[in-house]
């Protein structure tokens, strides 16, 4: 059983990969909005540098790790779209004729958002280092800033698996997400310190997850990673996994059954 | 042989509290073409989801390969290959990649995988196209794909929820072959749904015709068309409110063993009708009823399903009957 677990995700692995390879452009579309965020507003406020730290690195330094954390936001309803469209074609249903194992059809899609954002983040992190990043933490660094990012596109694809099994729309997720995203990666410390914000914007940055996850991966970026930050940050998203993961297994299961 | 597919009593509620299948009982012997015929919304599909797993029964006794549906479904999944109505492939994949993925899944690996793809190929003549995206497929092209990807784990038994709905008389027909030869040449078991009575006709040894969640009706074809009792005389009148009378009338000619009203006129059942066409036509022109059409057939099992419930299968454009219009 456990041994079909591996053998059935690698086959999906497998599976999702070669759409990948042959729809580039899906690839392309989700890198769109980080390296333009990461070009447009390195290039347009330079300026805004001058209002940081000294120590800081200007504004570019400041920005490209939030911009790196945002791959995990772009990557976080693939899941759940293509969940949805395996449900409406009947390719769900073909899949539980088999005699493959039911947590892999789960895993293989989670497992397959984990890896492409991390791709997206590798490309996001080399066009960061020509524009001048440093990454004074070096490949370690780097490494835990990957894993970083691919355990908060963890946490918040369960959101959409379970908008995707629920109400097999692809509509519906993208429209959540566009609704999401602007007001979660802006009322945060993703793009910009939040001591420029009035203080009710501080106050709901404060609770953003997005703020905990850039704030781990910055100093992950440019060293001096405190214990608390990484830890609420860890706990953070580790407990929105547990429930965001909780939901889509139970609607996954029923789907199952 | 034995039965590879029993089920007593199989009642199927919906959460709405509709009774899409409503207390049927049928076997299926090992090695049997067997068929549920009946027009949309039958309850077909419905029971072939049951029989394979998908779906949960709300009632009754079903054994699938001697496995009970309720204990044993993963068993169940190892024997059987499951063709649905709606194509499921992936198109972004080739075909081989199709189904190579569905091997896999059916947890087949290395040369075995290989040479079996490889015969199945061959089998659905897709050899020249196994390496262009499925998206690139027609749609005849397509579910000759699904079904070689149904047979990958060489199941024992195959669900085929109506193969051939949509598809051009080609593609039909190249199905219906690759269908007749597996269950002669292999002695693969099918089971098969369909709402066109051709399809049922030509393959099927044993079928039940099912309306409304009930079997109205078992038997082979023969036996079914033979149980209608004749000849279909199919007459329509030129003022059809003239119906009831005709019928009156028409029972009384000697040779017909029973008049039912139709659409537009009625229908007599007849031994030999040929030879009392003439009487008819006297009989009602004597009475003042005038004939707008007449035909005289062999049984269809449309007539099978018209007798029980006093409607025709719907949606059939195959069943249009080898007619011979006499006169007006």
């Amino acid at each position: 059983m456990r041994l079909a677990l591996i053998y059935d995700t690698m086959s999906l692995l497998e599976r999702y990969f070669t759409k990948l390879v042959r729809n580039p452009t899906l690839l392309a579309t989700n890198l769109v909005t980080p390296l333009l965020f990461l070009v447009l507003f390195s290039q347009l406020l330079t300026k805004f540098g001058e209002f940081l730290p000294a120590t800081s690195g200007g504004y570019l330094a400041y920005l490209a790790p939030g911009v790196i954390m945002l791959n995990a936001m772009i990557g976080a309803p693939q899941g759940g779209v293509s969940m949805a469209n395996d449900l409406n074609s009947g390719f769900l249903s073909k899949m539980l004729l088999t005699q493959m194992s039911r947590p892999a059809i789960l895993l293989g899609r989670l497992v397959t958002d984990m890896l492409v954002v991390v791709v997206q983040s590798v490309i996001t992190i080399v066009l960061a280092i020509l524009l001048g990043v440093q990454f004074s933490t070096g490949l370690p660094g780097i490494f835990l800033v990957l894993v970083t990012v691919a355990f908060f596109e963890f946490a918040l694809s369960g959101i959409f698996l379970t908008v995707g099994i629920r109400t097999r729309k692809t509509e519906t997720i993208s429209a959540i997400s566009g609704v999401l995203f602007f007001p979660l990666i802006f009322i945060s410390s993703a793009m910009f310190p939040v001591s420029f914000f009035p203080s009710w914007a501080q106050t709901i940055s404060s609770y953003n997850p997005v703020s905990y996850a850039s704030d781990v991966t910055r100093d992950l970026v440019g060293g001096g990673l405190t214990l608390s930050t990484f830890v609420s940050a860890y706990v953070l998203i580790g407990a929105i996994a547990l429930v965001t993961f909780a939901i889509t297994l139970y609607q996954f299961r029923k789907v199952v059954s | 042989m034995g039965d590879i597919i029993s089920a007593e009593n199989l009642v199927i509620v919906y959460r709405d509290g509709t009774r899409a299948v409503d207390g049927i009982s049928f076997n299926v012997q090992e090695g049997d073409f067997f068929g549920f015929l009946g027009p949309n919304g039958a309850g077909k599909s419905t029971t072939i989801k049951v029989l394979t797993t998908l779906l949960r029964k709300t009632g009754g006794k079903v054994t699938v390969a001697g496995f009970d549906l309720d204990e044993s479904p993963g068993e169940i999944r190892k024997t059987i290959g499951v063709l649905s109505q709606e194509t499921s492939l992936d198109v972004d994949l080739t075909g081989r990649e199709n189904l190579r993925l569905q091997g896999r899944l059916q947890q087949m690996h290395g040369r075995e995988l290989d040479d079996r793809i490889d015969e199945l190929l061959k089998l659905v003549q897709l050899e020249d196209v196994a390496r262009k995206p499925v998206g690139r497929y027609s749609g005849g092209m397509r579910k000759r794909l699904d079904l070689a990807s149904a047979l990958i784990h060489r199941p024992k038994l195959l669900f085929l929820d109506e193969p051939t709905t949509g598809l051009d008389t080609q593609s039909r027909t190249a199905i219906w072959e690759y269908l007749e030869g597996l269950n002669k040449s292999e002695g693969l078991t099918i089971f098969l749904t369909t709402q066109y009575l051709e399809e049922a006709d030509r393959l099927c040894h044993k079928l039940s015709v099912i309306d409304r969640g009930k079997l109205i009706a078992s038997g082979s074809p023969m036996e079914l068309k033979e149980a209608v009792g004749g000849d279909t005389v199919t007459l329509v009148l030129s003022d059809s409110s003239m119906k009831s009378r005709a019928k009156e009338i028409l029972k009384d000619v000697p040779g017909v063993v029973e008049v039912i009203e139709s659409d537009g006129g009625v229908i007599a059942y007849a031994k030999n009708a040929g030879q009392i066409i003439a009487g008819i036509v006297t009989t009602l022109d004597r009475s003042g009823i005038q004939l707008s059409f007449l035909s005289v057939s062999s049984p269809s099992l449309d007539d099978v399903f018209l007798r029980e419930t006093g409607r025709r299968i719907r949606s059939d454009e195959l069943s249009r009957r080898e007619t011979e219009p006499f006169l007006m």
